[in-house]
């Protein structure tokens, strides 16, 4: 057996004997993970995510107006196309960047599935128009089964829901997290489809940069996709919270003791998945890939089960906050469909079976209707899919 | 146990040399392209001689058709001769689907457009504008950039069966229209434009082309196989799946729809059918299927991917032709009606030819190491 293992060994002597330089590609290449994200080339550096960073913002703007009965669905409309100068700032009003045309428009997911990105985008239109026609005129009135208006927390917080008890904004602020955010990492930038796209791969190993940029495109999309995370956030000291989106609910996960390290994890397989595209080891990249295809999914996951276990806890005596809860659930349930088993083409949860669960919540009067069993099957069903369990999910107290 | 090791050994010893001959051999591996042993020659001669140029010269002669019927038109000024020209425009305009992916050796340099000679023959939407202008004594240079949506095929149809500024039949352009006889001498230029460079280019596939073409068997980006495999992949995306169903269907204009931008719009009940035929040129061609559809098995990107183990692809990829074939049969005649009445089919046959893109332009390009010359950039 030893000659065997010799002849091995002689065997792999051949090939590396043989293989010439352009060899760059393959395993070999050694990838040092650098302490931050911070990459340049002569000094200058190589990270740009602008795009990214101002739809963060256009979204921030966007689900705060979603909250304020004095505006119009084209204003709304407005912000959500970028089109109409709505937003605060002239940088957001002249980008040429918009949050609906990135909504369900990843290149795995949805370059060939237009019928379907076009029928998400139209949910999101929906839930813009019924906010201002369904519950915008019942502002004053009090929410009831089957009515629009609002209902009083205990605490005092006002909640503003339709007749079935969702708030649109929830839907809107939670459901963009997965159609956006999650679908643009880690099924559009992510993506070998678009990381390996044309000449990518043949210009990143010989350092052939963008078009007037410092950047190799592989490394511009690789970036993209750290921007949907972290746009708002310190690129090399993340605090976390930082925005309305995934950046907030990573912040959310890592504080639950249960799934702390999370952020470093993420974080991690970022920056040493970038060092790997500078070091051309495109193995070791699709490897942070697929970490981040992974604990990303689970943040999204784990909210689900969050807000439905949370809704539980008050649902019957205390409604408005039950209904608010369960109207985050709902955005994360839909943004389940976006989520990416790592080493598959497919989502933790398919859109038929995120439809069902939509269904199911809406069922007759919705939330009003809704049985502590119906959340509890929906938790365990969503958390078998994962590395978790309900009860790790489920708020502590 | 001593007879199993003797034979790890034979094989052993065995990988050892295939993986010499794999790793020192081809020092023009790097320039991309295969090394294999298939017969390139016969793929290649196949190519011309029983599609490229059947095609072009069946084009060629549907093209002499519709000038006699032009010049029938202006002899005789009615609007029976004006519906035999729409009969001899719309069989040319058959015929060009077949040859729309040949943007290859003279028709490679009439532009460097990213789509190709195609900008002589079948810009649309149409500019009626520049059109109505040029009747009315504008000065106008259809060699120009900015003439190729005022030219071609969507140029004739909009003379043939579209209304100009202020009239209202299609054939008042000719007649009682102030600049009828700027319209006369458009439809003339616009003709004498398709004649001489449908000339151009089957003159040069016959003269000397076709030798070129079949000789030219390198495995470099250069190399005939590589320059055709991009125009057909570049047909594909762009001239089939964007221009006719894609856009009309608001695929690139975040959902907005244009009914106004199908192919043959004037015309307006053919732009199924000139779809439907320029689905059929592209799997012929990728089956290697004679222009006369005379042969049967013959060399061609379907048997090379066979000859590469990748029989599997070969068959996902006719499948999705017949999945696009059958969404796109299942739409209106008028895709501007179909655009109109329920985007949603049109978007699902837009998806269907979509998901064939994947397979051509990664999987089977990556199988046949052809380098993909032209990028869509839809990033930011």
């Amino acid at each position: 057996m030893n000659r065997i293992a010799l002849s091995f060994l002689v065997l792999g002597a051949l090939f590396t004997s043989c293989s010439s330089d352009d060899d760059n590609g393959s395993d070999g290449n050694q990838v040092q993970a650098p302490a931050t994200f911070q990459f340049q080339r002569n000094g200058i550096t190589t990270v740009d995510y602008n795009g990214q960073t101002t739809r963060i913002d256009m979204g921030e703007e966007f689900v705060t107006a979603i909250k304020d009965n004095s505006k119009t669905e084209a204003e709304l409309d407005g912000m959500f196309t970028n089109t109409g100068n709505y937003f605060s700032t002239t940088v957001l009003n002249e980008s040429t960047k918009n949050i609906r045309s990135k909504t369900a428009a990843s290149s795995d997911y949805f370059s060939a599935n237009t019928t379907v990105a076009n029928a998400i985008k139209a949910d999101f239109d929906s839930w813009i128009a019924n906010q201002v026609t369904e519950v915008f005129p019942s502002w004053e009135t009090t929410a009831t089964a089957g009515n629009a208006g609002r209902l009083q927390e205990n605490g005092g917080t006002y909640r503003y829901i339709n007749s079935k008890g969702l708030e649109y904004n929830q839907a809107i602020n939670k459901g963009l997290i997965g159609a956006l955010m999650v679908d643009q990492i880690l099924n559009n930038y992510l993506s070998t489809s678009v990381l390996d796209a044309g000449t990518n791969r043949a210009d990143n190993d010989a350092e052939i940069l963008a078009e007037g940029k410092n950047y190799t495109t592989m490394e511009h999309k690789w970036d993209e996709a750290f921007g949907y995370l972290y746009g708002t956030d310190d690129a090399l000291a993340p605090m976390l919270n930082q925005d309305s989106f995934l950046n907030k609910y990573l912040s959310r996960v890592e504080n639950d003791e249960d799934f702390a390290g999370i952020a470093d994890a993420i974080y991690d397989a970022f920056k040493l998945g970038r060092a790997a595209i500078v070091a051309k080891n495109y193995t070791v990249r699709d490897q942070q890939a697929a970490i981040i295809r992974e604990k990303i999914s689970e943040i999204i996951g784990i909210r689900s089960v969050y807000y439905l276990q949370a809704g539980k806890l008050t649902l019957g005596t205390d409604n408005a906050s039950a209904f608010h809860d369960l109207s985050e659930g709902f955005g994360f349930i839909y943004s389940l469909q976006f989520t990416r088993q790592p080493g598959t083409d497919e989502p933790y949860f398919t859109k038929t079976e995120i439809d069902a669960y939509i269904a199911e919540l809406l069922e007759g009067n919705g939330f009003w209707d809704i049985t502590s069993t119906t959340l509890d099957t929906m938790s365990d069903e969503i958390a078998a899919r994962f590395n978790f369990t309900v009860a790790q999910a489920a708020p502590s107290n | 146990m001593k007879k199993v090791i003797a034979m790890i050994k034979k094989i052993i010893s065995l990988l050892c040399v295939v993986s010499i001959i794999v790793a020192c051999s081809s020092s023009d591996d790097s320039n991309g392209g295969n090394t294999d042993n298939f017969d390139r020659t016969a793929l290649l001669s196949n190519y011309a001689d029983n599609i490229i140029v059947p095609a072009l010269s069946d084009f060629q002669s549907k093209v002499s058709d519709l000038d006699v019927a032009r010049a029938n038109f202006i002899n005789d000024i009615n609007q029976s001769n004006l519906d035999l020209l729409s009969g001899a425009w719309l069989e040319a305009y058959r015929s060009w689907q077949y040859v729309a992916i040949y943007n290859i050796g003279i028709a490679e340099t009439f532009t460097g457009n990213l789509n190709g000679f195609r900008v002589y023959f079948n810009v649309y939407p149409v500019s009626t504008s520049l059109i109505e202008s040029a009747a009315s004594g504008t000065d106008y240079d259809l060699n120009a950039d900015a003439y190729f949506a005022a030219q071609g095929f969507p140029a004739l149809d909009f003379l043939i069966h579209g209304i100009a500024d202020s009239d209202t039949t299609p054939l008042d352009k000719f007649t009682t229209n102030v600049n009828f006889e700027g319209y006369v001498d458009y439809l003339t230029n616009v003709q004498s434009q398709i004649n001489n460079r449908s000339t151009v280019i089957l003159n040069n596939w016959q003269d000397t082309f076709r030798d070129e073409f079949v000789a030219n068997t390198s495995s470099s980006a250069t190399g005939a196989f590589s320059k055709i495999v991009n125009d057909y992949i570049n047909y594909y995306e762009r001239a089939l799946r964007a221009n006719k169903i894609g856009t009309p269907a608001g695929n690139f204009s975040a959902g907005q729809t244009f009914p106004d931008k199908v192919e043959a719009y004037y015309k307006n009940d053919v732009s199924k059918e000139l779809a439907l035929l320029g689905l059929d040129a592209v799997q012929k061609f990728f089956n290697g299927q004679s222009f006369d559809n005379s042969s049967t098995s013959v060399e061609s990107l379907a048997s090379y991917l066979d000859y590469l183990d990748s029989s599997q692809l070969k068959n996902d990829i006719n499948a999705q032709f017949q999945v696009a074939r059958q969404q796109i049969q299942s739409l209106n005649n008028s895709f501007s009606q179909q655009v109109i009445d329920d985007n949603t089919q049109m978007t699902q046959a837009y998806d269907a030819l979509q998901a064939a893109v994947v397979l051509l332009k990664v999987d089977m390009a990556s199988i046949f190491d052809v380098q993909i010359d032209f990028q869509d950039n839809d990033g930011d």
